[in-house]
């Protein structure tokens, strides 16, 4: 009980930090916990929360299309809000009981650690893991190890290969045909392991305090095709929309053409969620899940690797700031013709030769470790204390060597914390 | 319990190991100032030379160039040290001052007031030149808190890795060469230069929107002027003689003013340059910003007067102890001019 009301406090202290958005936050949190506590006995008040906490949302989301763009977004409300609406949801269809405990609720909007990137955690396992908090070495030590790995993939790699991509994106006029290119598939790579690094530092983080989070990746880019891509990316967005759009809209249950239907609303959401821009990503994800197996062919590799160029190609939304410049930039891929320049042109763009072989390395060992996550994971949790310790100083000093941070480099935010 | 004791020490060894390896991590990847930016080693090599010393020299690279400690013993007997570091501002004499009161209490201490004319730390290189290697004291964290420009963190200074950690693929031979040996680059503080690059051209001088000196370095100067006073030691003014950055006649009416408050001595050598016999064509080593040795030898024999005759200076030449101490580190003193000069004259024939 105290743990948890210093966690939340220290957590609303520092949110508070970041401005006015606090004042937000407190509203919306006040606001879904009495909301929350009326749905079962007047379930119209869950429809009336769904419209009130979506249109901020909303809002921010489409307001470059409008004349004025002044609002900014509170601090992880894509996040929040996803959560509290699934929660009031639940609650509509009498799933649980509403939670009594302010103090609980508010940690369950509020929490620190994943306020800004996720995961979006359901209410149940949010209690459930509140409840059966544990605090003990062997937990500190693998959450501070979990922790330090997403450092390293966020300092180390995504840092670094970020200085390429922004070179690359600032001028699209220069840099198009291969290098447009390279910047869809190092972006990939710096996305994976920027947005991944930030969720291992929360679920690390969040073991040390003695809680466990829901996972929000698998190796996404093992995937074999688009649809099992999206089982293994942002694992708790795609179970959400699964859950509070996809199923609701009557999912697979009726019909060939309305599972279609669904799927491209579902996705179109999904687009919708992170950008008005972002709405023809989405389709298109919508239509290659559609797609399904059918361009699967027998080989593993040959499937991988077109599934990892499909969803690198499809990042360019990320990475130029305008539909038409995206479909420009794809579009030079196959008909400019400048691979002869690429490699002079990127070792001017301020990487040295050494950020270079740590780059290779890096992700080289973030390659392998996804390959083989899961008995990594286990013999990790056989080693010793000793062993674990030693794990855990050598990334240490890994990433406090090789990371990009501090005097001279620009701090650069989570990618997905503008979402 | 004897498994639990074993996981103990286990766990223990590895967390000495790893410390052993972060401190030789962060010693390999800091700068070690001893061939490139010698000027960084300067203010840690005063520590084996702390104490006994009459006069303590405090400033920018005016000091350490244009004075010469070995000068001011051969010629009146002064012990003296400098402790000048590149572009140091007045809050980091100031914080310097307090340290070197921390070892000794020197019977005169002599402060360049160059630096009254900025305001703002100029960058985090100089800062890292004055700061990175002195010793941790509150002097120290007072002098980073005081000088730390904007995307600096106090942290990078307690641990430099943080700071440093980019130099892994910068690293040259001097970073192993020196890593666990270091060489004295000074004189007692005065960093000597027997090259002659003859007076050069300067910037028109242009009059300044404002030549008040900034609040802050009238804080730091008071602070430093009650330090003094505490501790029974004179503080002198003086501003080195150097044909660039302008030393304005406004500057130096304030200066005057303040040490006419409080009763101080001030020097402008600048207007003394014809008295003190300098010539630019020769006795500058960068066409006129500092004194080479030839200006220094003059400088010193000049201001080694005033300090005995004016300040009352004791020749400490026939205290045996001293006397042992100061003539080896003249001996060592000429030898190394002597072997500059032939370097010199070599390449001239060449």
């Amino acid at each position: 009980m105290i743990i948890n009301l210093i966690i939340l406090i220290v957590g609303l202290a520092v949110y508070a930090g970041y401005g006015i958005s606090i004042l937000y936050l407190s509203a919306v949190t006040l606001f879904s916990w009495l909301a929350g506590r009326l749905i079962p006995r007047h379930r119209w008040i869950m429809w009336v929360s769904t419209v009130l906490l979506t249109l901020p949302l909303l809002f921010l989301r489409v307001q470059h299309w409008l004349p004025r763009q002044s609002v900014l977004a509170p601090l992880g409300i894509s996040y929040f809000t996803l959560q509290i609406i699934a929660y009031h949801a639940d609650l509509y269809r009498g799933r649980y009981e509403p939670e009594k405990n302010l103090l609980r609720f508010g940690l369950f909007v509020t929490y620190l650690p994943h306020i800004f990137i996720g995961p979006i955690e359901p209410y149940p396992s949010m209690r459930a893991a509140l409840e059966e908090r544990h605090i003990d070495g062997d937990h500190f030590l693998k959450g501070s190890v979990r922790a330090l790995w997403g450092l390293f993939k966020k300092l180390v790699i995504a840092a670094r290969l970020g200085v390429i991509v922004s070179a690359i994106s600032a001028k699209p006029e220069q840099y198009n045909g291969a290098y447009a290119l390279t910047a869809m598939l190092l972006y990939a790579v710096q996305l994976y392991a920027d947005f991944s690094g930030g969720i291992d530092i929360v679920l690390g983080v969040s073991r040390m305090l003695g809680l466990r989070m829901s996972e929000n990746f698998d190796a996404p880019y093992f995937s074999q095709t688009i649809q099992e891509f999206w089982r293994r990316w942002h694992i708790t967005l795609g179970a959400w929309l699964r859950e509070y759009v996809y199923i609701p809209l009557g999912g697979s249950r009726r019909g060939k053409l309305r599972k279609i239907l669904n799927t491209l609303v579902t996705f179109l959401i999904s687009g919708l969620w992170h950008g008005g821009g972002y709405l023809l990503w989405g389709l298109i994800h919508g239509i290659l899940v559609c797609l399904g197996d059918k361009c699967r062919t027998k080989s593993r590799t040959l499937n991988r690797i077109v599934t990892f160029l499909l969803v690198s190609l499809l990042w360019s939304f990320f990475i130029w700031p305008d539909t038409f410049t995206v479909l420009r930039m794809a579009g030079s891929v196959f008909t400019v013709f400048n691979y002869n320049v690429l490699l002079a042109g990127i070792g001017g763009m301020g990487l040295a030769a050494g950020d270079w072989i740590v780059l290779a390395g890096a992700c080289l060992l973030l390659w392998l470790y996804d390959w083989k996550s899961r008995s990594l994971r286990a013999r990790f949790c056989a080693f010793s204390p000793a062993a674990k310790v030693s794990v855990l100083c050598l990334l240490a000093l890994t990433v406090l060597t090789f990371g990009r941070y501090g005097f001279g480099f620009t701090a650069s935010e989570f990618i997905y914390s503008r979402f | 319990m004897k498994k639990r004791a074993k996981t103990i020490a286990s766990v223990g060894a590895v967390l000495v190991v790893f410390l052993a390896a972060f401190v030789l991590i962060s010693m390999l990847l800091q700068p070690k100032y001893m061939t490139d930016l010698e000027e960084g080693s300067f203010i840690a090599e005063y520590y084996d030379e702390a104490g006994g010393h009459d006069v303590i020299f405090l400033g920018d690279c005016e000091v350490y160039a244009n004075f010469s400690p070995m000068e001011l013993y051969r010629n009146h007997g002064i012990t003296s040290y400098i402790r000048g570091t590149p572009q140091q501002l007045v809050w980091m004499s100031y914080y310097v001052a307090e340290e070197t009161f921390r070892y000794e209490t020197p019977r005169a201490l002599v402060f360049n007031v160059n630096a009254m004319r900025y305001s703002e730390p100029v960058s985090e290189a100089y800062n890292r030149l004055t700061i990175d290697r002195m010793r941790w004291s509150a002097s120290k964290a007072g002098i980073v808190r005081a000088s730390m420009s904007e995307g600096e963190q106090f942290l990078s200074y307690v641990f430099p890795i943080l700071r440093y950690h980019s130099r892994f693929d910068k690293l040259t031979e001097e970073d192993f060469t020196w890593l666990f040996q270091k060489k004295d680059n000074t004189f007692n503080g005065h960093q000597l230069h027997t090259e002659v690059v003859p007076e050069g051209t300067f910037p028109v001088r242009k009059a300044l929107p404002d030549y008040q000196f900034a609040e802050v370095c009238y804080e730091y100067l008071d602070k430093l002027r009650l330090l003094c006073e505490e501790n029974g030691t004179e503080l002198i003014l003086v501003k080195a003689p150097s044909l660039y950055p302008y030393w304005y006649d406004e500057y130096d009416e304030q200066i005057r003013e303040y040490a006419g408050k409080y009763g101080l001595s001030f020097y402008n050598f600048v207007e003394r340059t014809g008295e003190i016999g300098l010539d630019f064509t020769e006795d500058t080593y960068d066409g006129g910003y500092h004194l080479n040795l030839s200006g220094a030898v003059k400088l010193s024999r000049y201001f080694g007067n005033i300090l005995a005759e004016e300040h009352g200076m004791a020749d400490h030449r026939q205290d045996p102890e001293i006397s042992s101490v100061y003539n080896s580190k003249l001996q060592a003193y000429d030898e190394t001019i002597e072997e500059r000069m032939r370097g010199q004259d070599n390449e001239k024939n060449e």
